[in-house]
């Protein structure tokens, strides 16, 4: 078993424990009846992990991946705070703005400026669409 | 032919405008390399909430057609195909856009789809209403056991390993479990505020369908991208069309075969496309070109993925067990219309279900015209950046999570859902046994309470639910599927 298998194989037997232990626990017999039906056979299928003899998991290239998770989960967090629409701008820009491939324009104020213009004309289409056109309440914010 | 009846309310402005939009999205996003059909579905259910059920349908029926088909201009042009359906596809589709002949490959592709997704249609037409009057004979345990038996064979054919997949199914029907008791109401892992209303339908679709795809095209934007090639060729639509129809064997074939898997709980597109291009190579006299670029190969692979469509949605309406994940997705889709798979659906719903499936042979046609046009301006489709298609997908998913209760917490539920998906895929978890689960877990406890009661009051409930042929049927098909479901992984594993 390899490290990554390893730590999956970890994790899901945590989470596993933690189901039993919340449906056997934490819950009475009559209401949690379903969960714990399925919680027991997840931990018989978790031990079973244990003995399975898995393939290599893909590696997962965290040094591209984790600026965009960050990116995102701060637009998450600021869209109570600034709104959809606004939020939704600052994300598309600071994304593709981040990922830029070396191949693009040496210029960078041409290329920061081009950035800032889909932006601002995608985040216009979306209130255009979701907000005129489909009448469909979005986070408000601050705007 | 029931069917002939309803065609009117499929031709007014409305509906074929929808059409004409779910067709023309649905090609873009299926070409696109990264985007999924399933996940283009997925994205799509929270803007067909406001309407009426049938035309929320309609237009979902367009994508789901459309997508499959697009997905062969990206394995033609790029090698990539842009849906596992579209595997076979790009065997012989992309040789010959490297032989200057894509134009032609793609002429192959959107007639033999055609050709194959009227066929399924028709399978569809005919097969779903006595299929779905055999299961007025289903009661609560041989529901339940229908449940656990889609969620087996899902979990079983969609994953290399069949105790993640079955893992996975059975973590979706804990999921569902979150939130209210089905019968009396009392709150269930309610951890913290966020979890109060549960984990919507729609929320965990969007989540674990479209969050992956949006790190996935972030993870691997620097990666080297393949050469997409013009759609070049020498044939004119005629001469297309004479080919095609000349391949009757290729075609017939990949539309039999497509059908048969369609029908096949979740058995997808994928294995449609692939048996048929294997199947139609042992009965060819050209079999020594298949791998070189062989317009038979393509017809018999996307006649058999398109074909695969109607059929897919036959357990789908009948037994609450979808065809394909893309069925998957779209049964999430009836389920928040308020349309219940099963022995009255064309008694209770004849006018939705009706028109839904009517439109998808005019989904079918306008699939040819609009994929046709579309071919010849294709290369252009596949240059849209990773990175705006990212920030694209994950703006469309934050709305559309957000509109369905506008409620902040579903788009908290559905980020960490996607997210956790993205890592558990990684370490071979599928989305799809999750989604299951997820979509069948409030009916599955429900029928499982009910037969609990019921088997109580006979004295027995492990007989209740064990006894009677249909459950000693249902047990054993679950037990056949995991058990091929271990050959098989075992199979492939040595090979």
């Amino acid at each position: 078993m390899n490290s990554q298998i390893k730590l999956s194989t970890i994790i899901v037997t945590l989470v596993s424990a933690f189901l039993v232990y919340a449906s056997f626990i934490l819950g009475d017999s009559e209401n949690y009846l379903f969960p714990r039906l399925i919680s027991a056979t997840i931990a018989i299928l978790t031990i079973m992990l244990w003995f399975e003899k898995g393939e290599a998991d893909k590696s997962t290239n965290f040094k591209d991946l984790m600026p965009g998770i960050a990116i995102a989960s701060a637009f998450i967090l600021l869209l109570k705070i600034l709104g959809f629409y606004l939020a939704s701008m600052i994300v598309f820009f600071t994304l593709v703005m981040y990922y830029t491939k070396p191949t693009e324009s040496k210029d960078f104020w041409r290329v920061l400026l081009i950035k800032l213009g889909v932006a601002f004309v995608f985040t216009f289409a979306l209130y255009g669409l979701f907000t005129l056109l489909l009448k469909v309440h979005t986070p408000e914010g601050l705007f | 032919m029931e069917f002939l009846n309803y065609f009117d309310n499929v031709f007014t402005v409305y509906h074929i405008a929808l059409l004409v939009g779910g067709t023309f999205a649905g090609i873009i996003l299926g070409a696109l390399p990264g985007l999924s059909p399933t996940m283009s579905v997925a994205l799509l259910i929270p803007f067909t909430f406001h309407m009426k059920p049938e035309s929320g349908l309609i237009l979902l029926g367009a994508m789901y057609t459309a997508t499959v088909a697009g997905g062969a201009i990206s394995a033609i042009l790029v090698n990539v195909p842009g849906a596992p359906a579209n595997i076979a596809t790009a065997l012989d589709g992309h040789k010959m856009a490297q032989n200057g002949k894509a134009k032609n490959a793609l002429h192959y592709c959107f007639i033999s789809s055609f050709v194959g997704g009227v066929f399924g249609v028709f399978i569809l037409i005919f097969f779903t209403p006595p299929l779905a009057a055999l299961s007025l004979k289903f009661m609560s345990t041989e529901l339940f056991w229908v449940a656990i038996l889609g969620i087996t064979i899902i979990a079983t054919l969609d994953s290399k390993s069949v105790i993640k997949g079955l893992l996975s199914g059975l973590f979706g029907l804990m999921l569902a479990t979150i939130g209210e008791h089905p019968t009396n109401a009392v709150e269930r892992f309610v951890f913290t505020e966020h979890l109060e209303s549960g984990v919507h339908i729609v929320v965990g679709l969007i989540g674990l369908f479209a969050m992956p795809q949006v790190w996935n095209l972030l993870e691997n934007f620097y990666a080297k991208k393949n050469q997409v090639f013009s759609a070049t060729g020498d044939a004119t639509l005629i001469e297309s069309f004479k080919l095609v129809f000349s391949k009757l064997k290729a075609l017939s074939i990949g539309s039999i075969i497509g059908s048969i898997i369609g029908i096949i709980p979740g058995a997808g597109g994928q294995i449609a496309g692939i048996v048929a291009y294997d199947q139609s190579k042992k009965v060819s006299s050209n079999r020594e070109n298949y791998g070189k670029g062989e317009p038979e190969a393509i017809i018999a692979a996307e006649s058999a993925n398109n074909s695969m469509v109607g059929p897919s949605l036959i357990p789908l309406l009948t037994l609450s067990i979808p065809g394909s994940p893309t069925a998957a997705v779209l049964l999430g889709g009836l389920l928040i219309h308020g349309i219940f798979p099963g022995h009255d659906i064309f008694t209770k719903n004849p006018e939705v279900i009706w028109t839904f499936i009517d439109s998808l042979i005019i989904a079918q046609i306008l699939m040819l015209v609009i994929g046709l046009f579309l071919s010849r301006h294709s290369k252009w489709i596949m240059k849209v950046p990773d990175n705006y298609m990212a920030v694209g997908i994950l703006l469309l998913a934050v709305f559309g999570t957000y509109s369905i209760q506008n409620n902040y917490s579903d788009v908290l539920i559905m980020f960490t859902l996607g997210t956790l998906m993205y890592f558990g895929s990684k370490a071979g978890f599928s989305p799809v046994p999750v989604v299951l689960g997820l979509i069948l877990g409030t009916m599955t406890e429900e029928k499982f309470l009910l037969g609990n009661l019921i088997g109580n009051a006979k004295g027995s409930s492990f007989q209740h639910f064990t006894s009677g042929t249909i459950n000693i049927v249902l047990i054993s098909l679950c037990i056949a599927s995991i058990v091929y479901g271990v050959y098989s992984s075992r199979k492939s594993k040595k090979n």
